[in-house]
């Protein structure tokens, strides 16, 4: 019997029932003794107690959410919000693990490289029997277009590389996977340690260990140098597909971290064989690109024709030496599942070593022993087939139908599926904050290398890698993808003596672009700020008339059978029933004890505009701001960010909402929320034309929308009068300056002159008119040295001159004129027409419209 | 044989096309059968980063863009090509499809280069997938003991006597198994019926993009540009090589085929392709003339 514990009772209480189980384990030794590396922290986290962990790990967490850290695809849907957990607990590797791992992981990319270079080459591994051709030749990561015969200079690089790696129940490390497009988990593991570093100060500054900052420099030294002496200041973008990828936030964070511009596919064109990124001031010529596109998507001319993330001419670009590629198009073959199976003879012939980190037991099933192997013991094996990447089969978690057809096509298609052997991990310590106890988990380690940068240059088998010392861990079962796992961690790689603190603020990594946020913004860009500008405002606008609406629900009788105000309020916010609707639903309502048909009505209507269903609901417009603000995350200050983070939150709540006096109180926070929004981005932006564009989005809606709301609370409503003018003033935050300043009961002159003409008042139309002429007066003009205006400066005299000429008399008496009424009618609808067009024109004259390229010759084809 | 070849591709945008990045298969290649000289390539409007390379297969692509606003792309080659008769096999023609097929097979480690380099030609492509229907059509053919080379000449007589060249009948897009069902098709279409067909009976074959020299009516001149574009079939002989088969014209090319280049399908050897901004739809002429040097029409002198 072994002992049930170790010998300390307070490590005891933290362990719970953690220990108990075979197989090898991190933490402890056979013993049941914390491993030597593991002992300073222990006593650490011993000494802090389970009580002040837990606060520790939510600190963590909040840390975690506030700076909006995620790997979710549709966090714009509102209702697929999820984020992961950073366990407080690290894993920890012991100098010696580390050496071997750091060795291994050396050989392994220097391995990778020169196949590459081989299959993209000569191809002696394939002529020479090492490689069957079938393997190579169906992975959609070969691409034939990077394959040219004879193969000239250019062959894709190898220049950043992860891999996946677990430590197995019998204690030995396997890998996983390799990722060599465009490896994901840097960032990631950047701001978990920053985080972390956060939450649980004492521990981290005092541990041996190695420090990662020093990696991503080395990193960007490295992506300079691939521009060589042909510039002096290599232009570096960050290439991602947009933030409804997974791993946007990881892009958005890295490019604002290295000091890259962070672009689409649409900000790119390749013009007289340069790759330019398109911007207010023109094309600005590209170096480097850092991808994280796959490679069949690159380019519709010479790869996948449907592709409209890609680049028309990237390639040709990349062949002629104009633009770097990391990795280069063409390096995604390396991630075949079945190279597993082949890669120890590999490097017995290529560079004539033993092959150190043994992968996990792979088959490939094209070969008909493997296959039969595969097919006599199907439940035995996880398959993976090449054409559907990240999709795992296991015979015993499928339909009968499935497996059924799961074999047909192993039958006709062997050669893309790899059938791989189930893996026992090894047992991992984390840190559960429920039970305030340790837990066991099997853990993956992603781990990066880097080609060193003076070794660009040199011929491939002379190249030699630096190996990141810390990675991103994720919890999971072996092979269970990062962005499905729900607990991540830091890594800890232990040195043997304490390391100097690097610091992992932002630091100047590399020349700063002096120019940045000028003309140099890309035209999308500024398209997405203006619009974060323009949904930002309507939903301030939409909360704050929805407040106020339900605000008059509340004081409404709820017997009374006509609700005086509120189908002006319902008309306000769109969602008035017409006529036959409104019969038609009264009817279905029938009868309440409590409540009048039409109260139940207006009140249903009011709380669905809060559910992510609604088409005009506060959710859904939110949804618009925040994908236009993720596409410009590199743009907003960190605290901006956090108060979208915030924002969201609330949104996501806001659908579980049921009660008026809930929804009431969230709106407010919302309003208050936006307002700080919108203050931090006047407060941090720099004040050049991205900020402008943003300004100039949230006041045209502005305008349009008080337009809008004078126009029904003076004309068109059907209850006019005083209730309905003070929401207005409510609505546009007015109440108070009212009655400050006339201290009487409201009157339509009044509320028009503050409104409308007081240009001292930044919700009045003539203030918002003259700020709007300022900010298009200073955009960067499109037409060269021309006396005219443009049609956004002639669109803003026509109405601020609609407004200035105005005969104040002719509207007075509004209450009693119909002449008067009608003369209001024309100026408001004078004054709505210029704005609304005026949208239209910014969009023309600045933004790029990028029409999706066409082929000449259409190569889909049905089977 | 002697032959003046010009090739002229022209599309027409329904409306202007502001950039366009190109990328032509139609140099023809040499070939220890096959010289070509004084080849021009005239490409209207004028193209941008004019470049040549030899893809994976060895045919010669150009890629260029065009950056002034256009409404169309015309790209004209002419060059002068001699051809001589293609090696004959008849050494060879005791290899049964067996045998061949089992040399193609996933299964072989080790073995000739040229086999190996071979098996890229089994596996299915953009425009040809394998399928049961293909194996069944070709399996009248294919019959136990049969030599690889009878078997391929009766199935490309086949699809010559059953099926009917029609150009309405397909386009690009139409799928091997209706070509198959309606028994209709150009060339191009039973080409790669023919490919799906070897392929699916575990045999490598690939797609070659060429012209062939079609004679006048008796009596008359040639009209200009009333040759084509044409394709055909090539099949791996294990241990000799690629042997063509025409299945458009049931034969076996002769002098009169030239070879533009080759791949696993239509896909690799498009003659033109591009992607354009702007452009609206367009419209697509082809005129070829493959004019015999020794017998030149009167209107020779015109190019």
């Amino acid at each position: 019997m072994q002992p049930s514990g170790t010998n300390d009772p307070a490590l005891n209480d933290l362990l719970g029932d953690y220990p108990g189980h075979c197989g090898h384990d991190e933490l402890l030794s056979p013993d049941r003794q914390p491993r030597a590396h593991w002992q300073a922290l222990v006593a650490e986290f011993v000494a802090m107690g389970a009580d002040t962990l837990v606060a520790r790990s939510e600190e963590a967490q909040s840390l975690l959410h506030e700076n909006g850290v995620t790997f979710n695809p549709y966090e714009d849907d509102p209702g697929q919000l999820r984020s992961w957990r950073l366990d407080c607990l690290p894993c920890v590797i012991s100098t010696d693990d580390w050496l071997y791992l750091e060795a291994g992981l050396r050989q392994r990319s220097r391995l990778l490289a020169l196949l590459l270079d081989d299959l993209y080459g000569e191809r002696n591994v394939i002529n020479e029997g090492l490689l069957p051709p079938e393997l190579v030749y169906t992975h959609p990561g070969f691409l034939f277009s990077a394959a040219d015969s004879p193969s000239q200079m250019h062959r894709p690089l190898l220049i950043f590389h992860g891999t996946d790696v677990i430590r197995d129940s019998q204690g030995q490390w396997q890998v996983l996977a390799d990722w060599t497009q465009s490896p994901a988990g840097v960032g990631y593991a950047l701001e978990n340690r920053i985080t972390l570093s956060r939450a649980l100060p004492g521990v981290y500054r005092d541990a041996p260990i190695k420090r990662l900052a020093s990696f991503l420099q080395a990193q960007h030294r490295c992506l300079a140098s691939l521009a060589g002496n042909q510039r002096q200041e290599p232009n570096i973008v960050l290439w991602t597909p947009g933030p409804g990828s997974p791993g946007y936030f990881e892009h958005a964070w890295l490019a604002n971290y290295m000091n890259f511009q962070l672009v689409e596919g649409d900000d790119l064109v390749v013009r007289d064989g340069q790759v330019a990124v398109r911007t207010l001031g023109g094309l600005h010529q590209v170096d480097v690109i850092m991808r994280q596109i796959n490679d069949p998507w690159c380019d519709p001319l010479e790869l996948r024709p449907d592709s409209l993330l890609g680049v028309p001419g990237l390639m040709q670009a990349a062949r002629s030496g104009h633009v770097h590629i990391v990795n280069a198009l063409g390096a995604g073959v390396l991630e075949h599942p079945a190279l597993a199976a082949f890669l120890p003879n590999l490097c017995q012939r290529l560079l004539g070593e033993t092959l150190m980190l043994r992968g996990r037991d792979a088959l490939w099933c094209g070969d008909p022993k493997a296959l039969d192997q595969v097919r006599e013991s199907m439940d035995e094996w996880v398959l993976r087939d090449i054409t559907r990447p990240g999709k795992a089969f296991r015979v015993d978690q499928m339909s009968l139908d499935a497996v059924q057809t799961l074999r047909l096509d192993l039958q006709t298609r062997p050669h893309l599926f790899t059938a791989q052997k189930p893996l026992q991990a090894a047992v991992t310590p984390g840190f559960n904050p429920s039970s305030k106890t340790f837990e066991r988990q099997s853990t993956t380690l992603r781990l990066f290398s880097l080609i060193e940068a003076d070794d660009i240059s040199k011929p491939v088998s002379d190249h030699v890698f630096r190996i990141m010392p810390g990675g991103l861990a994720w919890v999971g079962e072996p092979g269970a993808a990062l962005m499905k796992s729900r607990v991540v961690k830091d890594i800890w790689v232990l040195a043997d003596a304490p390391q100097p603190h690097v610091s992992m603020l932002r630091q100047a990594l590399g020349p700063i672009l002096v120019t940045r946020d000028g003309k140099d913004l890309p035209c999308r860009v500024a398209e997405s700020l203006f619009w974060m500008g323009r949904y930002g405002e309507r939903l301030d606008i939409r909360a704050r008339l929805l407040r106020e609406a339900l605000g008059r629900l509340l004081q409404e009788s709820p017997q009374e059978a006509v609700v005086t105000l509120l189908p002006d309020l319902l008309t306000a916010l769109g969602v008035a029933p017409d006529e036959e609707e409104l019969a038609e639903e009264l009817a279905a309502i029938g009868e309440h004890p409590r409540f009048s048909a039409e109260y139940l009505l207006a009140r249903d209507r009011l709380l669905h505009l809060l559910s992510d269903r609604a088409p005009n609901g506060l959710p859904m417009t939110f949804s618009h701001f925040v994908r236009n603000s993720r596409a410009v995350r590199d743009h907003l200050g960190d605290d901006a960010w956090r108060s979208v983070g915030s924002i969201r939150q609330r949104c996501n709540n806001i659908a579980r909402t049921k009660g008026v006096v809930a929804g009431q109180r969230l709106l407010e926070a919302i309003v208050i929320d936006l307002a700080a929004f919108f203050g931090l981005c006047n407060e941090t932006m720099p004040h050049h034309y991205g900020w402008r564009f943003l300004d100039i989005g949230r006041f045209i809606e502005r305008v349009l929308g008080t337009l809008q709301l004078l126009k029904l609370a003076l004309l068109t409503a059907n209850q006019p009068g005083i209730p309905l003018w003070e929401v207005v003033l409510a609505t546009t935050d007015n109440f108070t300056v009212y009655r400050r300043r006339y201290r009487s009961q409201l009157h339509p002159s009044a509320i028009l002159d503050l409104l409308l003409f007081d240009e001292t008042n930044p919700r009045s139309v003539g203030y918002m008119l003259k700020r709007l002429g300022r900010q298009v007066a200073r955009l960067p003009s499109t037409a060269e040295n021309t006396s005219y205006r443009n049609l956004e400066n002639r669109l803003i005299i026509q109405a601020t001159s609609t407004l200035h000429l105005v005969d104040i008399d002719s509207l007075v008496d509004l209450e009693h004129s119909e002449e008067a009424r009608d003369t209001l009618m024309a100026l408001l609808d004078d004054l709505i027409e210029p704005m609304a067009e005026l949208s239209n024109a910014v969009s023309h004259s600045h933004f790029s419209h990028v029409e999706a390229p066409r082929q000449l010759v259409n190569m889909e084809v049905g089977p | 044989m002697r032959y003046t070849l010009r090739h002229l591709t022209r599309y027409e945008y329904s409306g202007p096309a502001t950039l366009s990045h190109n990328e032509a298969r139609i140099l023809p290649r040499q070939l220890p059968w096959q010289l070509c000289s004084d080849t021009q390539l005239i490409i209207n409007p004028g193209p941008i980063g004019l470049s040549e390379r030899r893809d994976f297969f060895g045919n010669r692509v150009t890629y260029f863009a065009v950056e002034a606003v256009h409404n169309s792309l015309e790209v004209v080659v002419t060059s002068s090509v001699e051809t001589w008769p293609r090696p004959a096999q008849d050494f060879f023609s005791g290899t049964g499809w067996e045998e061949a097929a089992a040399e193609m097979s996933c299964a072989v480690r080790t073995g000739n280069r040229d086999s190996i380099e071979a098996r890229l030609f089994v596996l299915d492509s953009p425009f040809i997938m394998r399928q049961p229907a293909l194996k069944e059509y070709a399996q009248t053919n294919f019959t136990p003991g049969v030599y690889l080379h009878d078997a391929v000449l009766a199935l490309n007589k086949r699809i010559f006597d059953e099926f009917t060249y029609d150009e309405d009948s397909t386009t690009l897009a139409t799928p091997l198994r209706e070509v198959l069902e309606t028994r209709r098709g150009v060339c191009q279409d039973f080409a790669h019926l023919l490919i799906g067909c070897l392929r699916s009976m575990g045999l490598a074959a690939r797609y070659i993009s060429g012209y062939m020299e079609t004679s006048p009516p008796p009596g008359q001149h040639k009209l200009l540009g009333a040759d084509a574009t044409h394709a055909w079939v090539a099949v791996f002989i294990p241990g000799w090589g690629w042997q063509e088969v025409d299945p458009t014209n049931g034969c076996v090319p002769d002098e009169r085929y030239i070879v533009l280049g080759w791949g696993r399908d239509f896909a690799d050897v498009t003659p033109l392709k591009g992607v354009m901004t702007g452009g609206g739809d367009h419209k697509l002429t082809v005129a070829v003339d493959v004019i015999p040097a020794p017998d030149l029409p009167d209107e020779r002198q015109l190019f």
